[in-house]
C-alpha cells in the first residue's frame, strides 16, 4: 500500500479556482434564514440575494447568498446551494 | 495511458541490501528519532507473526519479541532510488517519482518504440530490477493506475480499460484514498468501506459531512481528471566524497571536510560555471545507519563562503560519529551569473530578489508549488469563476 504523501499526491491537481466554496454546517430557521453557522450563533443577518445563472447549460447556478454577522463578531458570507441542497461559505 | 510502478517497503528493502539475511527473519523498519514510535514497512515473515506496518514498537514486540529492528538508512534510500529512477529514464520513460517506491510515467511516447502498451511495461519492470519485486498499474488516469499498482502482484501488470475503470474501483478499500485518519473512522460508522460505496452518495452531502478532503476524494473515487504526467528533470550528478580511516565526530574536523568536498565539488567541469540551486549532504554513520540533510539555497550560488555558511549548521545535526562524508549537488541553477548593471532601474532589485525566492520555494517544493492569479472575468456573479490560481513557471 503506497504512504500518505503517495496518495495525496495522486489527488488532482494543477489549476485550481481563487474563492473555491467550502462546506459549511448551517441549521436554518423557517424563512431559510441561517441560524448557526459552523455552531456560532448568528446575530444578524446584514444582507440577502440570489444568484441565478447558466441555466441553459448542464451545471445551472442556483444560490441564497446571506452576509451575516456571527456571535463572535466575525463576518461571514454563505449561501445554500439549491442545486445540491447543501450550505457552503464563500467571500462574495 | 499513465502509468504507475510501485515497490511496497522500498526503504526497509533499500535497507536491507547490505543484509539480505535479515529479510527471511520478522524484520521491521525502526521508527525515525524523534517521530512517534510506529514501525515502519515490516518483512513478510514479521507479517506472517502478526507485526503490521504503523503498529507501536512496544505493541510489535509484545507480538513478536524475535522482532529485528532495522535501522533506517536515507543515504542507501536516496541512492537504490535514483538508481532505479535512471534505469527506467534510460529505457525512454519520463518520469514523476512521488515517494519512495512510487513512480508514475506515460506509456504514449515508447508504446511505438517496444510495440503496444504491455512489452513497454514489461521493459519498465525489467528497468526496475527484479529484485525489488516492482508491480504495474495502468490506466486512463493517475488514482486509477495507483489503485491497480496495489493490488497487483509482485511482477504483475494490471492494465485497466477506460471503459472497466468504474467496476474496478468499486470493491476496493477507502484507505487508497487521500484522507486522514478520522475521516476514515467517521466513513466506517456511517458504513461505507469500499470505494464504489463511496461513490454511490450524492456529491453535495458528501462535502457538507466530510468537507474539502470528503468532496476531494468523491471526487477521485468518480474517476477523477485526466491530468497529464510531466517528466521530472533528471538530478545533476555531480557528487563528491570523503572517506575517513577512523570514526568522526569532531566538529572542526568535519567543517574541514566539507570545505575539501566544496572546493572540490566547484572545481568540477560539468558545472560549466552554474551555480548550485540544491545541495544534500549525505553520512555513513559509524554503527552501519546514514543519515541525509538537503539543502536549498535562497540565492543560487557558487561562492564557497556562502555555501560553507549553509551546509556548515547541518553537521551539528548528525547523530553519530561518521565514516563517510558525501556532498551531492541535486540541482543546478539554468544560468551562469548575474549580469549587473550600473544604474539599476526602480524595483528591480525587488523584483529580481522576488524571482530568486519564488525559485527557491520552487526548488524545495516541487513543482506546481508556486501559482499565480490570473482574472479570467472578475465581472462574473459566480465568486469562484472570477480567478484561477495557475502553477507558474519563475
Amino acid at each position: 500500500m503506497p504512504g500518505p504523501r503517495a496518495r495525496q499526491a495522486f489527488a488532482p491537481t494543477g489549476v485550481g479556482r481563487l474563492n473555491a466554496p467550502r462546506p459549511a454546517l448551517v441549521e436554518a430557521g423557517f424563512d431559510g434564514a441561517p441560524r448557526l453557522v459552523n455552531r456560532q450563533l448568528v446575530a444578524l443577518v446584514r444582507e440577502e440575494w440570489r444568484v441565478v445563472d447558466r441555466w441553459w447549460t448542464e451545471e445551472p447556478v442556483d444560490r441564497r447568498y446571506f452576509e451575516v454577522v456571527l456571535e463572535s463578531g466575525q463576518n461571514v458570507c454563505v449561501y445554500r446551494d439549491r442545486e445540491e441542497g447543501c450550505w457552503f461559505t464563500q467571500n462574495a | 495511458m499513465i502509468a504507475c510502478l510501485l515497490i511496497p517497503g522500498f526503504e526497509l528493502r533499500a535497507a536491507l541490501r547490505t543484509r539480505p539475511r535479515l529479510a527471511l527473519v520478522p524484520a521491521a523498519l525502526a521508527p525515525d528519532v524523534g517521530e512517534e514510535q510506529l514501525l515502519g514497512p515490516v518483512t513478510s515473515t514479521a507479517e506472517a507473526a502478526g507485526v503490521k506496518p504503523g503498529m507501536r514498537l512496544g505493541e510489535s514486540l509484545a507480538t513478536c519479541p524475535d522482532l529485528v529492528l532495522v535501522e533506517r538508512d536515507p543515504g542507501a534510500v536516496e541512492r537504490e532510488w535514483e538508481e532505479v529512477l535512471r534505469r527506467l529514464e534510460d529505457a525512454g520513460f519520463a518520469v514523476d517519482p512521488v515517494e519512495h517506491g512510487v513512480v508514475v510515467f506515460e506509456t504514449r511516447g515508447v508504446e511505438r518504440l517496444y510495440g503496444g502498451v504491455q512489452p513497454a511495461l514489461e521493459r519498465a519492470l525489467a528497468a526496475a530490477g527484479s529484485a525489488w519485486d516492482p508491480r504495474i498499474g495502468a490506466a486512463g488516469r493517475r488514482f486509477t493506475a495507483l489503485a491497480a499498482a496495489s493490488v497487483a502482484r509482485p511482477g504483475q501488470i494490471l492494465i485497466v480499460a477506460e471503459k472497466e475503470e468504474k467496476s474496478f474501483l468499486e470493491p476496493l478499500p477507502l484507505s487508497l484514498l487521500p484522507l486522514t485518519n478520522e475521516r476514515y473512522a467517521e466513513l466506517e460508522g456511517l458504513g461505507v468501506r469500499r470505494i464504489g460505496e463511496l461513490a454511490q452518495l450524492p456529491g453535495g452531502a458528501v462535502a457538507e459531512r466530510l468537507g474539502v478532503d470528503g468532496r476531494q476524494a468523491w471526487r477521485l473515487v468518480r474517476g477523477g481528471r485526466k491530468a497529464k504526467v510531466r517528466g521530472r528533470k533528471p538530478a545533476a550528478e555531480l557528487a563528491e566524497a570523503l572517506v575517513f580511516p577512523d570514526a568522526i565526530g569532531n566538529e572542526l574536523t568535519l567543517r574541514r571536510a566539507l570545505g575539501s568536498l566544496l572546493e572540490r565539488l566547484l572545481a568540477r567541469p560539468e558545472r560549466a560555471g552554474r551555480p548550485f540551486r540544491k545541495l544534500a549532504l549525505v553520512a555513513r554513520l559509524v554503527d552501519g545507519g546514514s543519515w541525509r540533510r538537503a539543502v536549498t539555497l535562497r540565492d543560487a550560488t557558487a561562492e564557497l563562503p556562502r555555501l560553507r555558511l549553509a551546509l556548515g549548521p547541518k553537521l551539528q545535526e548528525l547523530p553519530a560519529p561518521i565514516l563517510e562524508l558525501r556532498l551531492e549537488a541535486t540541482e543546478l541553477a539554468e544560468h551562469r551569473g548575474q549580469q549587473l548593471a550600473l544604474v539599476e532601474p526602480a524595483g528591480e532589485e525587488a523584483a529580481g530578489r522576488l524571482r530568486e525566492g519564488l525559485r527557491q520555494v520552487r526548488a524545495s517544493t516541487g513543482s506546481g508549488s508556486v501559482c499565480s492569479i490570473v482574472e479570467v472575468a472578475p465581472w462574473s456573479r459566480i465568486p469562484e469563476t472570477r480567478a484561477l490560481v495557475v502553477p507558474r513557471d519563475v
